[in-house]
C-alpha cells in the first residue's frame, strides 16, 4: 500500500478498495447479471413471438377479418373476435360506470373527509380487497351473487320503466351485468388507492388559498383538490380499465358464455378473456386452438395499449405540471 | 351578526398622514412620489375605528402555546407590520384573523374583532369572515389548473357571484391594482404558471383583492422573490393601503421601515412563547422604542 | 364591453399606478363590495348544504366500496368453515360418493408449483433488478419499460404463452409449465419491487454520507443488498401472494385440477353438486386465509422497515 500523501492518494486508495470489493466474484456476478437480463428479454420476446406464431394458423384460416368478424361459432368453423371485443368493451364499460363514482367517492372520503384513525384502516381494507384471488371472487359471485341477482337485483332493474330497454329479457343470474359488477369489485382497489394518493398530493398551499377566499370545504375539494389530482385520477382509471379488460376467470364463471350480440345487460354474453377460458378445452386442435390463441393475441395488444397509456400517465403525475386550461368560462 | 355596509368616509381633503411622509424610505421612486401626492388628495383618510382588534389572543397547538397575551389594534387603511424573528408567532397571529387555524388544529382563545364582528363567535360563519379578509401567502400559489382570469375571479365565484360583467370588471380592477393588467390582458386564458415568481405573487394579490376585502393579510409575501420583484410589491403595498387595511408579516426590518405605518414587535418570552412586546408607529419603534427588548431587536437589525 | 352602472371611462394608456385610476377604483370598489358580500351571505347556506350532501354521498361510496370485502370474507368463511377439518387438509381426494376425501394433493401441488416458480423467479428477479440498479443506459430503460408492460399482461395470456411454449410442443401438461407461467407472472413485479427497494436504500445511504464520498452508483453492492433486505422481502412476498392466487395460468398447463388449489376451486365450484361446491368453498377459505396472511406479513415487514429507517 502506497503512503498516503494528499487527497489524490486517498482517492486512489478508495478506488482500489472498491475495486477489490467489487471484483470479488466479479466475473461470475457480471455474467449472472447479464444472463438474468437476457433471460427476461427472452421471455418478453418469446411471449409475443410464440403467441403470434400460434395464432397465425387462425389468421390464415379466417383472414384479417378475424379481428372484427361478428361470429364465433366453432361448430360451424367460424371464428371471429369481433363479438368478443364488443362484449369485453361492454363489460368493462359498465364496470367503469360503477367504479368511477364509487371509487372516486371513496377516495375523496379517505383523503379529505375521514378522520385519520378511520382513513388508515379503511385504506388497508381496500388494499386487502386487491389481494383476494380472482377465483375466490368468481366463486362468491357465482354461488352467492348470482342467485341474488336473479331473484332481486335484476327484477328490480327491470321494474324501472325508464331502464326497461337496458334490462329486458329473461334474467337467470349469469349475465353481462353480473360480470360487470365482478369487474368493478376487482378494479375498485386500484382506483381508490391511486386516486387517494393523487388527491392527498394536492398542495396544502393551494387548499389554503381557496379557503382564505371564503370557499367552503366542499368548494375547496371540487375546485382545487379534484382538478389538481386530475392526472393521477386519469392514470388510476386507465390502469383499472387495463385490469378489467384482461380479467378472465372470474368473468368466465358468471357471464354465461354466450358469444352473441348483447341486447340486454341481463342476458349472458362473452368477453375475450371468458371465451379463452370457456372455449379452450373444447377447441378442436388446429384451427380451433389456434383461434383461441389468436384471441389471446388480440387481448394482449388491447391491454398493452391501455396499460402503456396508463403507465405514461402515472409517470406524468408529478406536481407543477401546467395543465391544459380550458377557455375562460366566466360565471354561468 | 349584523354588518354596516361600508360607506366612503368623508374626511377633509388634504389630511395627509405625517407618519407616512416621515417614514424611512431608501428609495423614492416616481411611483411612490405620485402615490403620496395621490394620498394627499384622497378622500378616504384613515378611519378612527380600527379595522381589526385583537384582545388577549392566545393560540396553542396541542398542549403547546405558540403565542399569547396579544392585544392589538390594527388601524384602518394603514399598513401594520408584524415584525420579529422567526417562530415568535407573527404568522400564527395573522392566520388567527381569518380563522385559518380552524383547519390546522390550532386552538384560539381571546377575541378577534373585524370591525364590529366577533370573528370567533359561535354564530359567525368562518367563510363569510374569510370573504372579507384577503390573504397572500409566503410563496406564490396561483391555482395551477386555472387560467389567469379564472384565478383572479376564483374568490368571487366561490362566493356565488355569477354576473359575468361584474366578474370581468372586478378582475380588471384587481389586476390593475396589482400592476398586472398590462402584462396579462392579452393572455387571460393562459395558465398562471407561465408568469414569473413576482408576477405570480401579484396575481395572488389581485386574486385576494378581487373580493374587495376590508383587510389584506400578507404573510412574508416577498420572501420567495428577487429584489426587483420585491420592490414592485412594496410599491404595491404602499399603493393599496389607501383603500385596504394591510397587515404585513415580515422578518425584514428594512421592509417594515419602508412600507409600514405601524409596527408590532413580537419576541419570545422566557417560556419560549411568542408575545407582543411593543406596538406603535413605525417611526417611533425605530427611533425611540419604549421597551429595552424592542430596542435590542431593532438595533440588532437596523443600522 | 359594458360595465353596469359605471359611467366613467378608463383611460387607455395609463400606467398601472396611475393615481387617477386609484381614485376611480375606490368608487367602483364601494359599489362592488356590498354586492359581493351579499352574494356570499346569500349563497353560503346552499354551498354548505351541497357540501354536506356530497359528504354523505362519499360516506355511502366508502360503505359500498367496503361491502364486497366484507361479503367476500363473510361468505367464504361461512360456507367454507364447515368443510374444513384436519382430515380435509391432510387426506387425498377420493372418488365420487366416497366420504372422507381431502385436498392434500391440491395443497401439495400448489406448494410445489409455486415453490418451483419461486426458485425460477426470485434469483432472476434479483439479478435483473441489480442489473437495472447498477447500469444506466437505454438497455436498462428498455428492460424497465418491458417490466412495467409485462405487469399489465393478463394472466390468461401468460397461461397461453406457457401452453404454447411448454405444453404444445411436448404434447403433455406438466407442473413445470405451470411453474413457468407463474414465474413469468411474478417476475416483473419482483424486478420492479427489488429495484425500488435498492434505489431507496442506496439514496438513503448516499444522503447519509455513509458511502464516504462515493457516487450513488458506487455504493457497495453488499451494503445495498443488506439494507434493502426488508424491502426485497416485502416486494417478493407481495408477488408470491399474487402468484399463489392465480388460476388462469394453470388452466392450460396443469395436468389435473386436483393438482392445484385454485384450479380445484374452479372445477368444483362450477359443478352443480353441493358437495363439490362445499369443497370449493373450503378450499377457497384455505386459499384466502393463506393469501391474506401473506399480504399481512408483507405489510408488517414494510411497516417495520419504515419504522427502523426513520
Amino acid at each position: 500500500m502506497t503512503a498516503l500523501s494528499g487527497a489524490a492518494s486517498l482517492d486512489s486508495l478508495k478506488e482500489t478498495l472498491r475495486h477489490r470489493h467489487d471484483r470479488r466474484g466479479g466475473r461470475a456476478y457480471v455474467l449472472a447479471r447479464w444472463a438474468a437480463a437476457g433471460l427476461f428479454v427472452a421471455v418478453l420476446l418469446g411471449l409475443v413471438v410464440s403467441i403470434a406464431i400460434d395464432s397465425s394458423q387462425a389468421i390464415a384460416h379466417s383472414g384479417i377479418g378475424f379481428l372484427w368478424s361478428g361470429t364465433w361459432n366453432p361448430a360451424a368453423n367460424q371464428y371471429g373476435a369481433g363479438i368478443l371485443v364488443v362484449g369485453t368493451v361492454v363489460t368493462t364499460g359498465v364496470a367503469m360506470v360503477i367504479v368511477v363514482p364509487v371509487g372516486l367517492g371513496m377516495a375523496a372520503f379517505l383523503s379529505e373527509l375521514a378522520p385519520r384513525w378511520l382513513a388508515g384502516p379503511l385504506s388497508m381494507a381496500i388494499d386487502l380487497l386487491a389481494a383476494v384471488p380472482s377465483i375466490v371472487v368468481g366463486l362468491w359471485a357465482l354461488l352467492v351473487l348470482s342467485p341474488v341477482f336473479a331473484n332481486h337485483v335484476e327484477p328490480f332493474f327491470k321494474s324501472i320503466p325508464v331502464l326497461e330497454w337496458l334490462f329486458h329479457g329473461p334474467a337467470y343470474g349469469p349475465s353481462i351485468l353480473l360480470a360487470s359488477v365482478v369487474l368493478a369489485v376487482m378494479t375498485l382497489p386500484t382506483v381508490v388507492a391511486l386516486s387517494r394518493t393523487a388527491l392527498s398530493g394536492v398542495a396544502l398551499a393551494d387548499r389554503e388559498a381557496a379557503m382564505a377566499l371564503g370557499a367552503t370545504h366542499w368548494q375547496v375539494i371540487r375546485e382545487v383538490v379534484f382538478p389538481g389530482a386530475r392526472s393521477g385520477i386519469a392514470a388510476s382509471l386507465t390502469l383499472a380499465v387495463g385490469r378489467a379488460l384482461g380479467e378472465s376467470i372470474a368473468v368466465a364463471m358468471v357471464i354465461g358464455n354466450n358469444p352473441s350480440v348483447p341486447h340486454s345487460l341481463v342476458a349472458p354474453g362473452a368477453t375475450l378473456g371468458s371465451a379463452i377460458v370457456n372455449q379452450f378445452a373444447e377447441a378442436s386442435p388446429g384451427i380451433g386452438t389456434s383461434s383461441v390463441i389468436a384471441l389471446a393475441a388480440v387481448l394482449l395488444v388491447l391491454t398493452l395499449a391501455v396499460n402503456a397509456g396508463g403507465q405514461a400517465m402515472l409517470r406524468g403525475m408529478g406536481p407543477g405540471r401546467p395543465a391544459r386550461v380550458r377557455k375562460t368560462r366566466v360565471a354561468q | 351578526m349584523t354588518e354596516d355596509p361600508d360607506a366612503p368616509a368623508s374626511e377633509p381633503a388634504g389630511a395627509s398622514d405625517g407618519a407616512r411622509s416621515a417614514r424611512y424610505s431608501s428609495t423614492r421612486t416616481p411611483a411612490s412620489v405620485a402615490l403620496e401626492a395621490a394620498r394627499a388628495s384622497q378622500p378616504p383618510a384613515p378611519d378612527s375605528e380600527p379595522a381589526v382588534t385583537l384582545e388577549s389572543l392566545k393560540v396553542s397547538f396541542g398542549g403547546h402555546v405558540a403565542v399569547r397575551n396579544v392585544t392589538l389594534e390594527l388601524p384602518a387603511r394603514q399598513v401594520t407590520a408584524l415584525v420579529g424573528p422567526s417562530g415568535c408567532g407573527k404568522t400564527t397571529v395573522l392566520r388567527a384573523i381569518n380563522r385559518l387555524h380552524d383547519h390546522t388544529g390550532g386552538r384560539v382563545e381571546g377575541t378577534v374583532r373585524l370591525g364590529d364582528i366577533d370573528v370567533y363567535a359561535p354564530d359567525t360563519d368562518p367563510e363569510l369572515v374569510r370573504a372579507r379578509v384577503g390573504m397572500v401567502f409566503q410563496r406564490p400559489n396561483p391555482f395551477p389548473t386555472m387560467s389567469i382570469l379564472d384565478n383572479v375571479t376564483s374568490g368571487l365565484r366561490f362566493n356565488g357571484v355569477r354576473n359575468r360583467a361584474l366578474l370581468r370588471e372586478a378582475a380588471e380592477a384587481a389586476l390593475r391594482h396589482a400592476a398586472l393588467w398590462d402584462i396579462v390582458k392579452d393572455r387571460l386564458n393562459q395558465t398562471a404558471l407561465r408568469l414569473s415568481g413576482g408576477q405570480q405573487q401579484r396575481l395572488c394579490i389581485a386574486r385576494a383583492l378581487a373580493i374587495e376585502p376590508d383587510v389584506l393579510l400578507m404573510d412574508e409575501p416577498c420572501s420567495a422573490l428577487d429584489p426587483v420583484a420585491t420592490a414592485k410589491i412594496e410599491d404595491l403595498i404602499a399603493h393599496l393601503a389607501t383603500e385596504v387595511t394591510i397587515v404585513l408579516v415580515t422578518h425584514n426590518m428594512f421592509q417594515a421601515a419602508r412600507v409600514s405605518d405601524n409596527a408590532a414587535v413580537f419576541l419570545l418570552d422566557e417560556d419560549r412563547v411568542g408575545e407582543l412586546v411593543e406596538v406603535g408607529p413605525t417611526v417611533e419603534i425605530f427611533d425611540s422604542p419604549r421597551h429595552e427588548r424592542t430596542k435590542q431587536y431593532v438595533t440588532g437589525h437596523v443600522g | 364591453m359594458s360595465r353596469a352602472g359605471d359611467s366613467v371611462a378608463v383611460p387607455a394608456a395609463a400606467g398601472d399606478l396611475d393615481e387617477s385610476q386609484a381614485q376611480l377604483g375606490w368608487a367602483a370598489r364601494e359599489r362592488r363590495r356590498p354586492i359581493i358580500q351579499a352574494a356570499a351571505r346569500r349563497t353560503l347556506r346552499r354551498r354548505r348544504l351541497a357540501g354536506k350532501l356530497v359528504q354523505a354521498l362519499c360516506v355511502l361510496c366508502a360503505a359500498i366500496g367496503l361491502a364486497p370485502l366484507v361479503a367476500l370474507v363473510y361468505y367464504t368463511a361461512d360456507r367454507g368453515l364447515p368443510g374444513i377439518s384436519l382430515s380435509f387438509l391432510t387426506n387425498a381426494p377420493v372418488p365420487e360418493g366416497v366420504p372422507g376425501g381431502g385436498i392434500s394433493t391440491a395443497i401439495a401441488g400448489s406448494a410445489e408449483i409455486v415453490g418451483l416458480a419461486l426458485v425460477m423467479a426470485i434469483p432472476v428477479g434479483l439479478l435483473a433488478a441489480l442489473f437495472l440498479h447498477e447500469r444506466r443506459g437505454r438497455l436498462a430503460a428498455g428492460i424497465r419499460f418491458g417490466a412495467d408492460m409485462l405487469t399489465g399482461v393478463p394472466s390468461i395470456v401468460i397461461g397461453i404463452f406457457a401452453y404454447a411454449l411448454l405444453v404444445r410442443p411436448l404434447h403433455h401438461f406438466s407442473d413445470l409449465a405451470a411453474s413457468f407461467a407463474l414465474a413469468v407472472l411474478m417476475l416483473p413485479i419482483m424486478i420492479r419491487a427489488d429495484e425500488e427497494a435498492m434505489r431507496t436504500v442506496a439514496m438513503d445511504l448516499w444522503e447519509a454520507g455513509v458511502a464516504l464520498g462515493a457516487r450513488r452508483s458506487r455504493v457497495a453492492r453488499s451494503v445495498v443488498l443488506r439494507g434493502a433486505l426488508p424491502g426485497l422481502v416485502t416486494g417478493n412476498l407481495l408477488a408470491v401472494s399474487r402468484g399463489v392466487g392465480e388460476t388462469a395460468p394453470l388452466l392450460f398447463t396443469v395436468a389435473a385440477p386436483s393438482f392445484a388449489m385454485t384450479l380445484l376451486i374452479y372445477t368444483d365450484g362450477t359443478q352443480p353438486f353441493p358437495s363439490d361446491q362445499q369443497t370449493a368453498w373450503a378450499t377457497a377459505l384455505v386459499l384466502l386465509m393463506f393469501v391474506l396472511i401473506l399480504s399481512g406479513l408483507a405489510r408488517v415487514v414494510a411497516w417495520r422497515l419504515t419504522r427502523r429507517a426513520r
